[in-house]
Order: C-alpha cells, then structure tokens, then sequence
C-alpha cells in the first residue's frame, strides 16, 4: 500500500546538464519498494509545477548511512528542472510506492534475464539488478544511449551484474557499439542467447522494436511504461495507453510493469 | 470553541461542507487509505453511463499554468459495475455517496438514473451537462437553457433521489442555465465544471491532447468559479450550491462559502494530495474557531460587496 510521506532532500548529484540523481530519504516508503514501482514527488509548494511528477524508484540505498531512495533524472520540462534545485533537507511530499513492479518472485537460481535500457530508462533497472544479483540470478544489460555521457550508473550495474554481463550501445560509437541498443540485443540473441524474461525501459520506439524481437524470438518481456500522470494511482484516468483487449489502461494502475503482449503496440 | 460544521443542502445534512469532485476521486475506494471517506461531507464519484465508457485514445491530459487540462472522456465501469462492485464498500465505509450520472441521450441518462433507483446507499445524484471532452453528451444539454430544462424535467420524473445539476461555464449567462435547471426540478446546483481550453506543443505544432481541446482545471480557474458562484447565489438566493473550482487551501473553502456556495468539493488538488480533502475538514474547523464563527454555515453568502457605480463619466 502507498504512503503518502514527506521525504527529505538527502543529496543531488549532477552527472551534465541534463541528468541527476535525487536521494530522498527513504521513509516508510523504502521498506516497501520493489524493483519497477514508481513514485509521485511534489516539487515544492508553488503552482509551478503545478501537479506531483512520476519517477520510477531507481535504488533503495543508504547516503552517509541514512536509508534512501534514488530517483535518476533527466530534466526534461518544468517539473525535472525543479527538481533538481532544492537544498539537502527540503521536505518534499511523495507519494509511494505506485503501481505493479517487474515480475521477479517466480525467477529460479538457475534463470538467467536480460535488462535493456534505452537513456533514462536505465532508472527501474537499477533497482531490478541489485535485487537479481542478491538473488544470485544471472542478468545481462543492454544499455544504450546517445553517447557515453548519457550511460549512468554503469559503476552500479557492473558492480551488480558483473562487468562482463553489461553492454552498451550508442548513437555515436563513444561507448560500446555504435547504433541502437535493440541491434546490440539482437545480436546477442543471434549469437545464441536465450531469457527467461527480458526486462526493458525505454522510449516508445525502442519498446516497439523490442515488443516485435521478442514475438519473433518467443520470448517474455516486462516493460516499465512511462506516461504523463496527474495523480499516479488511477484516479485522473491520464495516463492510459491502448491494449490488446481493446481498452485503455492506466500505466499507473495496471502498469507500469507489463507485458508486451498487454498493449496495442498500432495504436499507441 | 466549538465549532458546528454540519451544513444543511436541501433535504440533505451534510456532516460538513467539504465534498470532493467528480472526475477527480475515481470511485473513492482509491483514497481510503489516503483519509477517511466517511469524515467527508461528500463524494461525487467518476461519471456514470448507462454501460462501460473506454474514453478517448492517450494524450488525455497535459499540466497548464496553475492548472491542468484533460480530455479523459468521461471513462468509467458503467452504472452496473459501480452498483455491484464499489457502492457496497463505500456505503461500509460509511461515505455520503454523490452519483455524478451522464449520458449522450436523454434516454441514456434516464437509464442510468432509474438503475439507481431508490437505492439508499446514495445521498444524492449530480447530472453532468457539462463535459467539454466528449463529441455527443453533456455539453449539448448544458450549452442550451432549453436542452437542459427538457433533460432535467425528465431526470426528475425518473427520480426521487435529491438532483444536483452540474453547470458549464462555457457559456455567456450562467445564470440562465441555472434558472432553466431549478425551474425543472433541480434541488440543487453544482458549480462549475472545467474550462474548455487548448494547449500547444509548439515543436510538432500539434494540440498537447488528442482530443485537440480539453478541460482546464485546477487554480488557474478560481476566480472565475467564485464569480459564478455568486453570480448564482444572487439570482436564486434559496438554492443549495456546490461551489468548486480550484480549491486548495482552507482559505479557498472559506471564499467559495462567502461567495455563496453552501458547500465545496475538492477537484484537481485531489490529483496533487489524495490526503488533502480530510485535512480541510479539520483546517476548516480551527478556521472557524479562529475567526470567531461557531456555525460554519453562518459564513454562506455573506460577501460585502461595494455598489457598483451607475455611469462612469460625468
């Protein structure tokens, strides 16, 4: 069950211009997170912005000792931008933890996933791979991204996952190799790589490739669905991306965890 | 000191006057365990239709300046499934419940509101004709005076349940509309509903919603729901208001109140802080005692306002 809480600002780390994390202390919240449930964070009393703002839970983690959760930011409007100013100590109100996470429970010792990320849907990921490597379940990252500044807690995953276990890809070549993080997934799978289940974030058009690779190779997938929200626990009915059914589904209610199979990839 | 929040609405007693919004509290169940359904005055739960309502295709909302605009389409489970799978609980819970009923035909919304029936887990129905977001429905009855009296006359005929009628501000008088419902047998009035509004993104130079308008909502409207409020409560000096629009702070409460609204209901910031609907309960309590009011509905439609001056030049 969510909690309603006032979290404060622990730490913001800038990694450029446009990306940071947030350290939040954890509150009641952090002892109920699960790897792919989000959060709804208030930032600060204004009416600009107006409405909280939907962050996947990237890390339960502790600064300095004190029990915290992680959020990784790319500033991308009015809400992010606000985000990232406030000083250590500021109560913010946060609402969580919201929604359905990755479905891990039913992971063997002897399965083995894959994490693919596309930009700041590295986020849920963080989390996903500090809860596999404790469950000793072997997971290999796809990560890719523009360049190599836009690939973030890459010490994190590598120290989760094994470094051996992480790849990249980006627009430009400066990390990994050079094209799209759903060419480096398919090249693995070419190569003989076989999932359990593939775990992704990422933008609409890396999500519709990889719903169609996935198909194609008979294999599950969970995906974190992003979308704008007001309220974050099914309320506004904002949120709603079309599915196979033939409905409209609230990614904070019914996702942000689904299956591919769940949405009408021609629709949405 | 202390202070009596109980607020006399028509043939209802409400336990105080802070209810919250339709479209803005889903089913209530959502908020349970966020605040206290029954410590509410009331809940307006999600529009109901006669069957299941899909809504229209994503991007549905957009945030605005002080405000927020959608065009969710009045998605709802329909009339049965909040009868079978919500009311129960809320009537457990002890929340006074508001059908808030809509329909794209007068047929559809007599079929919802004799579905309904005599059922006494409902205090109340409130009649949407004042969507903005949907091609056929509500706004047709709530842009025409005439439209709206034939509707109302025949939800009235159809029920015994006290009606409260949700009005458009997207009109010139909205006093005409006002008159036009309570002359059909309205008991009530509910106002208002959202803005109709459009928002741009200025790189595809597309609408931000699919839907090319939608609601606005949020503080943003504030004053103009004030001014309407007491615009109405001029005019029909005995008819119990819902004042909404906007509201945040117990101080919001308190202007909707003077303004002439006998009581509010929470809209948007529902969206910001599910808690924050039962704090104003409270908040308006230590308001009243700090302001020397025992009796909350004393505060009703007592705005001073100056005479307006007849001529401007001399």
């Amino acid at each position: 069950m969510a909690v309603n809480e006032s979290l404060r600002v622990l730490r913001t780390t800038h990694y450029d211009e446009q990306h940071y994390s947030l350290f939040l202390s954890a509150g009641s919240i952090g002892g109920v997170t699960a790897p792919g449930h989000f959060a709804m964070i208030q930032a600060g009393e204004g009416l600009r912005p107006y409405l909280r703002r939907a962050f996947s839970i990237a890390d339960v983690t502790t600064v300095a000792g004190v029990p915290a959760l992680e959020f990784v930011v790319r500033v991308a409007g009015v809400g992010t931008a606000a985000l990232a100013r406030f000083a250590e100590g500021t109560p913010l109100p946060v609402l969580g933890p919201l929604g359905v996470p990755f479905p891990i429970d039913d992971l063997l010792p002897a399965d083995r996933v894959a994490l693919v990320a596309g930009g700041i849907g590295l986020a849920p990921l963080v989390l996903l791979a500090r809860t596999l490597a404790a469950r000793g379940i072997a997971a290999d990252l796809f990560y890719g991204g523009r360049n190599e500044q836009d690939i973030l807690k890459r010490a994190d995953f590598e120290r989760f996952l094994g470094p051996h276990r992480c790849r990249y890809a980006t627009d430009d070549g400066s990390l990994g190799r050079r094209g799209l993080v759903t060419e480096l997934f398919t090249h693995a799978l070419a190569g003989g790589a076989r999932y359990r289940r593939v775990y992704a974030c990422g933008p609409v058009p890396m999500f519709r490739a990889l719903a169609r690779l996935l198909a194609d190779a008979g294999l599950e997938g969970s995906f974190a669905m992003e979308s704008e929200m007001a309220c974050g626990f099914g309320v506004c009915l904002g949120c709603v991306v079309p599915t196979a059914d033939g409905r409209f589904a609230t990614i904070c209610r019914e996702g942000p965890c689904v299956p591919p199979t769940f949405i009408d990839w021609t629709r949405l | 000191m202390a202070v009596d929040l109980s607020t006399a609405f028509g043939r209802l007693r409400l336990k105080n006057p802070i209810g919250t919004a339709s479209g803005t509290f889903g089913y209530g169940l959502e908020f349970s365990s966020y605040l206290d359904l029954a410590a509410l005055g009331a809940i307006s739960v999600k529009g109901l239709s006669r069957r299941p309502c899909h809504g229209n295709p994503p991007p549905r909302i957009c945030e605005t300046d002080a405000g927020m605009l959608n065009a969710i389409g009045l998605q709802n489970v329909g009339v049965d499934a909040f009868l079978e799978d919500k009311l129960p609980e809320l009537a457990r819970l002890g929340a006074t419940v508001i059908a808030n009923v809509w329909g794209d035909t007068e047929d559809d919304y007599v079929a919802v509101v004799e579905r309904i029936g005599a059922d006494r887990r409902v205090a109340a129905i409130e009649v949407n004709v004042s969507c903005p977001n949907v091609v056929k429905g509500g706004m047709i009855f709530g842009n025409n005076p005439d439209a709206l009296g034939a509707l109302v006359k025949k939800i009235r005929a159809a029920t015994r349940h006290p009606l409260v009628v949700k009005l458009s501000p997207n009109v010139t008088d909205v006093v005409a509309s006002a008159r036009a419902a309570v002359d059909a047998g309205a008991d009530a009035l509910s106002l208002i509903n959202t803005l109709l509004g459009l928002a741009i993104d200025l790189e595809r130079r597309e609408p931000k919603i699919g839907f090319t308008t939608g609601g606005l909502s949020g503080p943003a409207i504030r004053p103009v729901a004030l001014r309407m409020v007491w615009e109405v409560r001029k005019a029909l000096p005995k008819i119990p208001i819902f004042g909404m629009g906007g509201i945040e702070t117990v101080e919001h409460v308190v202007e909707f109140l003077l303004a002439g609204a006998n009581a509010v209901q929470v809209g948007t910031a529902n969206f910001r802080d599910p808690s924050l609907a039962g704090r104003l309960v409270e908040e308006l309590r230590v308001w009243c005692a700090d302001h020397a009011v025992t009796r909350v509905s004393d505060l009703v439609g007592t705005l001073r306002t100056r005479p307006r001056p007849d001529h401007l030049f001399s």
